[in-house]
């Protein structure tokens, strides 16, 4: 469904093509009254949509508004325009009920391991919260939690340990085993593998692909790190300021970027190679991105202008939309 | 004197950071919590006792005690201690020990009512506060804070004035006061257990508000609510006999401790003693019940300073002893390079936790060798807890309290650093070695300007004046890239980016011309695009400076960017170590083998694999690391060759050193490290468990 | 920061005028009428009536009130009711007294406090262990019972001190200073023990942070990381410490001026309260509220101004 990827609302969509989640011209704005309108929007009119069994990544840096659209999806934080449509079903302000009707569906993977576990209660509990909540009675929630555990690689005898009884990886693959044990159609990972170390980064990442594989799940994948969205995504989105800068297939986006932003992302990201990553560095080098540090841009226009080698005074005055370059859609006057 | 109307936070380490759970590695279950804390100190339990005999010997007064409140013996008035009268008698002839166990039931009783209101409504509110949102939170705050700032004894006696001494209602008046301190203490807390992720995963799921206070929220504000009632408790017993001291007691002639207390000083000319017994049984009651808390309150492991004691400042980071030991057991070792100026040579290099301490000498490095050129960077990388950091440290004498070098050497222009003193070390900080580290942030000191801490060791550092010294500062500012450098001499740490501290932590460490930069993953904690510039910053510095950096990472990416050398380090060992190129193109040790074939950003996305190649479970504890190859138990060529120590040795082909038996068998085999279905049996070790096999091969091996 | 000024007054005149409220309503549960109250219990209840209805206590609340704070305003508190003086006359006089011992009392709490705070944290081992429990000793110790051994030792056994009583500034600089020393001492035990923990948690934390191992990277003196960079971190807590110590001392001097024989505020709220004087109370009430506050908001301030991040924002 990478067509929904642009920012003109479109007719809708037979049944059977319709998309798992849509999220259109999303705008999250922090604070509230005159702060809030003071303050540039941490997303601005993102849309995006999730067919079934695809994962889309979301990549970008801190303060890209990646991790507020997650949240916004989830129901976490408050949206101040735009809509999220699951099936079809509008829930940008989806009450705890509607969540609640819902949450079996739609769940999510956190960062930190070490806190998204409650440390005073066992897996167990912890793994049939969710069941419970949906009416599953005692004995059969401790059952599946025992599957899921087993399923996920960890042992059954699990269910009755505490959090603080496994490393840092293992507690991640329980919250997997959290976010899966109600058969969702769509789990939202928020930078799930990003504090993990190398090996166990490995084994999750591809805990989640054989997941995927064997249930047919859709995923939004945020992360700030592109090489591991492109091992798991076939769709990537670009942010910047809350903006989306690039979106398309993984490959194309992250081999070869059209927006100058997403360019700079993909070349300042370093490979293990010692001869390729010199050439890289000189590619990137050549770029001429100016430093980010110092460079807060002023309302409306591009957000990634002063530190883009090609802006001119067009991308000061007008906001680039998203159009069709190759494989990807762009917001760039110039790409 | 009313005490403290805001209860005192408990005793340590607990307050202002209390909100993050403690990070303790096997912290167990909720309910085993307080009776451990409670019966690991001997004031608690003395505490404990003395609170449980008290109510025993008050509640069962009426049958033992040998005289009723109001007797009065007339042959021994303001008696001291004797047979008849145990504690002695006061004015008029009433027996003391009668009347101070006859009023402790009631005194500890009314204090409870305190404990439960301010405890109850602090609680409450605190989790109204965190749960309900920001607009809440400021009503609730702002009426707390107008509590807090009223002068409550004046407010308990106008109270007094017009219900009067109903001692219940004025001790439930007082704990209404309380609970404002209280609600302070519990809001922190509560809004950190809201904002867990957890919390946000039951939110997830539809759990209602109410619903995440009780189960998520709750349970984790027990063990403070536990510390913060012992604290009111004494409070509330402190302020009840202050308040009957006063004249505001129980009326006349029924016994309270303040009361008796007050009788006590009008006689306290020709019968001193008459203050004893009273005072001590109070006195004891409130030490109990702070006792209580304080053990309840005390935080299990907290984080160690950045500062070592006095002793241990003066004390040789290795004893001479070992030193020597070291340098002649490592003599032989051909360390031709030692003379050379600014080269680091660290040979053999052991840090462990000292023995007195919890760790009780549990090795965190062993037997770590490398050098280091002038104008050459050196990566350390590895996964976390296989003893980067330690090692880059040590080179600093800047391990951490309770943890020292125990063995080896750190060559430095002539000098060994790991038998230097903190003392000796002062003379090579800054000006030989400096040190830039992971978060830049929490390395600049918040208190004060970038211009101040950078001039200041500019002055220490190179003796300039303060005119001169600012020159300088901006120019070290502008060498690291800072554009406007008179405007951030000016800013403080949190008024720039990650990325603009990291540029200033450079500058300073840059402040006393360092030869030896140690950089413990300066990257790690910023933006790909900044890490990009810093790297680029760092290289063109080495270039410029001559001088050397050790790199601590776990990307290897960095290091295919900036280091000349790689040392890879696995569970607090050296694993192979030479020039980077040939180390991340053609890797010798199967550790190194895997960490590359499980790096997403070692593939290209038209040939990313289906799976990434794993390593099956993790990096050993140091407590379990085994005495023949360490990571023996999670390597696919393990085999019989490996459960002997294996030593570091030259490997056959490239220039470096590897620490692996199959070393030229794996390179002459061309193998590579496959990506493995994790079948479930080798994820199955718990943390706890140590691997099992490592102990049989140990036994073997012994 | 204007704004957070123009905030703290508002918080403070709204905190001085809940307080106004809350003690005339306190006053009007009472026992007794005024007229009762200031005629003895001899009196007949014409002349009862006929006070209450000179002092407006027929009527209603609202009326009441607003006169009584039209006046408060302006510094008239009425006239007492047992002795027929000024109100506002008699705290004035007495205010100077509980503001020095307060004001002592916190001094000296906050130099101890501080001091034996440091050094625990500093010096570790066997001193912080000897200072911890000095320290829970000194507050578990009722500070009237403290008083009373100080008396016994120090002014009746060696007569180093005066027992009793108040000397005024004006009358003898050094008899003043000799009067105070004791009830001061006897208060400044427990605020000193309490500003002492706060000072040796805060100090530990600040020697935990990130910023300390940077500052011994670059060869900063152990002194000058301590008294300045640790000391500097830790001493927003500290100070937020003695603002509250400041507040419970000054409630806390009821004890001392009974102990003493003090002629201060406190000794008036206690025999106000006993005595039912309904304009006593409200004034001191109030008065006393005032000084808190004020206090409280001039220490909070210099909070802010201490912690840059509050400062610039």
């Amino acid at each position: 469904m990478s067509t929904a990827t642009s920012v003109r609302p479109e007719a809708p969509l037979p049944a059977a093509a319709q998309p798992l989640l849509e999220v259109r011209d999303l705008v999250v704005r922090y604070g509230r009254g005159r702060k809030a309108g003071a303050a540039p929007a941490a997303v601005d009119r993102v849309s995006f949509s999730i067919a079934p069994g695809e994962t889309v990544g979301l990549v970008g840096e801190s303060g890209s508004g990646k991790s507020t659209i997650g949240k916004a999806i989830l129901g976490l934080q408050k949206v101040s325009g735009g809509s999220i449509t699951y099936q079809g079903k509008d829930i940008t302000s989806a009450g705890a009920s509607q969540r609640r009707a819902l949450g079996g569906e739609l769940r999510a993977v956190f960062q930190d391991p070490n806190s998204s576990l409650n440390p005073r209660n066992t897996v167990g509990s912890s793994l049939a919260e969710p069941l419970r909540l949906r009416g599953v009675g005692a004995a059969d929630a401790r059952q599946r939690a025992e599957d899921m555990l087993e399923r996920v690689g960890l042992p059954r005898e699990a269910v009755d340990r505490y959090p603080s009884q496994f490393s840092g990886g293992q507690r991640q693959r329980i919250s997997v085993a959290r976010a899966l044990i109600c058969d969702p159609k769509l789990v939202v990972c928020d930078e799930a593998v990003s504090a993990l170390d190398l090996s166990t980064q490995a084994q999750v990442l591809n805990l989640l692909a054989d997941l995927r594989d064997e249930r047919g799940l859709g995923y939004l994948f945020i992360a700030h790190d592109i090489a591991v969205v492109q091992f798991l995504a076939q769709r990537v989105v670009v942010l910047y300021r809350g903006q989306v800068m690039e979106s398309g297939p993984a490959a194309a986006v992250t081999e070869d970027p059209k927006h100058p932003f997403t360019q700079a992302l993909v070349a300042a990201s370093p490979v293990p190679r010692p001869a390729e990553q010199a050439a890289r560095r000189e590619a990137r080098e050549s770029l001429g991105v100016r430093t980010g540090a110092a460079a807060t841009p002023g309302p409306g226009g591009c957000p990634f202008r002063l530190r883009c080698p090609l802006a001119t005074d067009l991308c000061a005055t007008e906001r680039p939309a998203l159009r069709q370059v190759g494989g990807s859609a762009v917001a760039c006057h110039y790409a | 004197m009313i005490p403290n109307v805001a209860p005192a936070s408990a005793d340590s380490a607990e307050p202002t950071t209390a909100a993050v759970p403690p990070r303790a590695p096997r912290q167990s279950s909720a309910k085993k919590f307080a009776g451990n804390k409670l019966f690991a100190s001997p004031a608690s339990v003395a505490g404990v006792a003395w609170l449980a005999a008290l109510v025993a010997a008050s509640l069962t007064a009426p049958l033992w005690l040998p005289y009723k409140t109001e007797d009065q013996d007339f042959t021994a008035v303001l008696s001291g201690p004797t047979a008849a009268h145990w504690l002695g008698t006061d004015e008029l002839g009433r027996d003391l020990l009668s009347r101070i166990f006859a009023s402790a039931a009631g005194t500890l009783g009314t204090s409870m009512i305190t404990v439960i209101v301010a405890v109850g409504l602090g609680t409450l509110l605190a989790m109204l506060a965190a749960a309900a949102g920001d607009r809440v939170e400021t009503v609730i705050s702002r009426v707390t804070e107008v509590t807090m700032s009223l002068p409550g004894t004046v407010i308990i006696l106008a109270v007094i004035g017009a219900v009067g001494t109903n001692i219940p209602l004025i001790m439930a008046i007082l704990g209404v006061l309380i609970s404002a301190g209280m609600y302070r203490v519990i809001l922190g807390q509560a809004k950190s257990l809201q904002s867990q992720l957890y919390v946000d995963a039951a939110k997830v799921d539809g759990v209602s508000t109410m619903g995440i206070s009780l189960r998520h929220v709750l349970p984790g504000l027990t063990n403070t609510i536990v510390v913060q009632s012992a604290l009111i408790f004494a409070v509330g017993m402190l302020i009840q006999a202050g308040l009957a001291f006063i004249g505001f007691g129980p009326p006349i002639p029924e016994p309270s401790w303040g009361g008796m207390i007050q009788g006590a000083s009008q006689n306290v000319y020709n019968a001193p003693w008459l203050m004893v017994p009273t005072g001590a049984v109070l006195a004891l009651t409130v030490l109990s019940a702070n006792a209580i808390g304080n053990a309840l309150g005390k935080a299990p492991n907290s984080t160690a300073s950045h500062l070592p004691s006095a002793a241990a400042r003066r004390r040789r980071t290795m004893s001479v002893k070992t030193a020597v030991a070291a340098i002649a057991a490592t003599a032989p070792t051909p360390a031709g390079s030692t003379a050379a100026k600014n080269t680091l040579s660290v040979r053999n290099l052991s840090v462990g936790v000292d023995s007195t301490g919890a760790g009780n000498g549990v090795r965190l490095v062993t037997d770590v060798s490398f050098d280091v050129e002038p104008g050459t960077v050196l990566g350390l990388v590895g996964e976390s807890g296989c003893g980067k950091t330690m090692t880059a440290l040590s080179l600093l004498g800047l391990l951490p309290s309770g943890v020292s070098v125990t063995g080896g050497q750190i060559l430095w222009n002539g000098r060994n650093l790991a038998a230097a003193t903190d003392k000796d070390m002062e003379s090579v900080r800054g000006r030989e070695v400096a040190l830039i580290s992971q978060e830049p942030m929490r390395a600049l000191d918040p208190m004060f300007t970038v211009g101040y801490q950078l001039t200041a060791a500019i002055r220490r550092l190179r003796g300039m004046g303060r005119a001169e010294a600012k020159a300088e500062a901006v120019g070290l500012l502008e060498k690291v890239g800072i554009v406007d450098a008179a405007r951030i001499l000016k800013t403080y740490p949190h008024q720039i980016s990650g990325g603009m501290a990291q540029r200033v932590a450079i500058a300073l460490a840059l402040s006393g011309r360092p030869r030896l930069l140690v950089a413990d993953e300066p990257t790690t904690a910023l933006d790909v695009t900044v890490q990009a510039e810093i790297l680029s910053l760092l290289r063109g510095l080495v270039k410029d400076t001559g001088m050397s950096v050790v790199m601590v990472t776990h990307d290897l990416g960095v290091v295919a960017d900036l280091c000349d050398q790689v040392a890879v380090m696995y569970a607090g060992e050296v694993v192979e170590n030479g020039r980077t190129d040939s180390i991340l193109e053609n890797p010798r040790h199967p550790y190194t083998l895997a960490l590359l074939a499980a790096d997403p950003h070692a593939n290209h996305a038209a040939d990313m694999p289906e799976r990434l190649a794993t390593i099956n479970g993790q990096v050993p504890q140091p407590k379990d690391w085994p005495s023949t190859c360490r990571f023996a138990a999670r390597c696919q060529f393990a085999g019989s060759a490996c459960v002997v120590p294996i030593p570091l040795l030259p490997s056959g082909t490239g220039d470096g050193l590897v620490r692996c038996v199959k070393a030229d068998e794996l390179a002459v085999e061309g193998l590579d490290w496959v990506a493995t279905e994790v079948a479930s049996h080798h994820v199955l070790n718990l943390v706890e468990t140590p691997a099992v096999a490592t102990r049989t091969v140990e036994k073997d091996h012994a | 920061m204007e704004l957070f000024i123009t905030k703290r007054l508002l918080m403070a005149l709204a905190t001085v005028l809940v307080v106004a409220v809350l003690a005339f309503m306190l006053v009007h549960a009472m026992p007794g009428s005024p007229g009762a109250v200031s005629l003895g219990a001899g009196a007949t209840q014409e002349a009862i009536d006929e006070v209450n209805q000179r002092l407006g206590w027929n009527d209603p609340l609202v009326v009441q009130f607003f006169s009584w704070l039209g006046a408060a305003v302006q510094g008239d508190f009425g006239i007492s009711l047992i002795d027929g003086r000024s109100v506002s006359a008699d705290l004035a006089s007495r205010l100077p007294v509980t503001a020095s011992l307060a004001a002592g009392a916190t001094l000296l709490s906050a130099v101890l406090g501080i001091g034996l705070g440091v050094t625990a944290a500093v010096r570790g081992g066997m001193v912080d262990r000897i200072i911890g429990g000095v320290c829970g000793m000194a507050v578990a110790l009722p500070a009237f019972w403290i008083g009373i051994i100080f008396v016994y030792l120090l002014a009746v056994q060696s007569s180093v001190f005066p027992a009793t009583g108040y000397v005024p500034f004006e009358v003898s600089p050094q008899d003043w200073a000799l009067s105070l020393a004791l009830p001061v001492i006897t208060l400044a035990v427990g605020g000193a023990a309490f500003i002492a923990r706060q000072t040796r948690a805060s100090m530990l934390e600040a020697l935990q942070q990130e910023h300390i191992r940077t500052l011994r990277a670059t060869a900063t003196p152990t002194w000058k990381i301590l008294y300045v960079h640790a000391l500097r971190y830790a001493s927003l807590p500290i100070v937020a410490g003695i603002a509250l110590q400041f507040i419970q001392l000054f409630g806390g001097s009821v004890i001392a001026e009974q102990l003493f024989a003090m002629p201060g505020l406190g000794q008036a709220v206690q025999n106000s309260v006993s005595t039912h004087d309904a304009p006593s109370v409200q004034g001191v009430v109030v008065i006393a509220t005032v000084v808190v506050v004020a206090v409280n908001l001039v220490l909070e301030l210099a909070t802010k101004f201490l912690d840059p991040k509050l400062r610039a924002s």
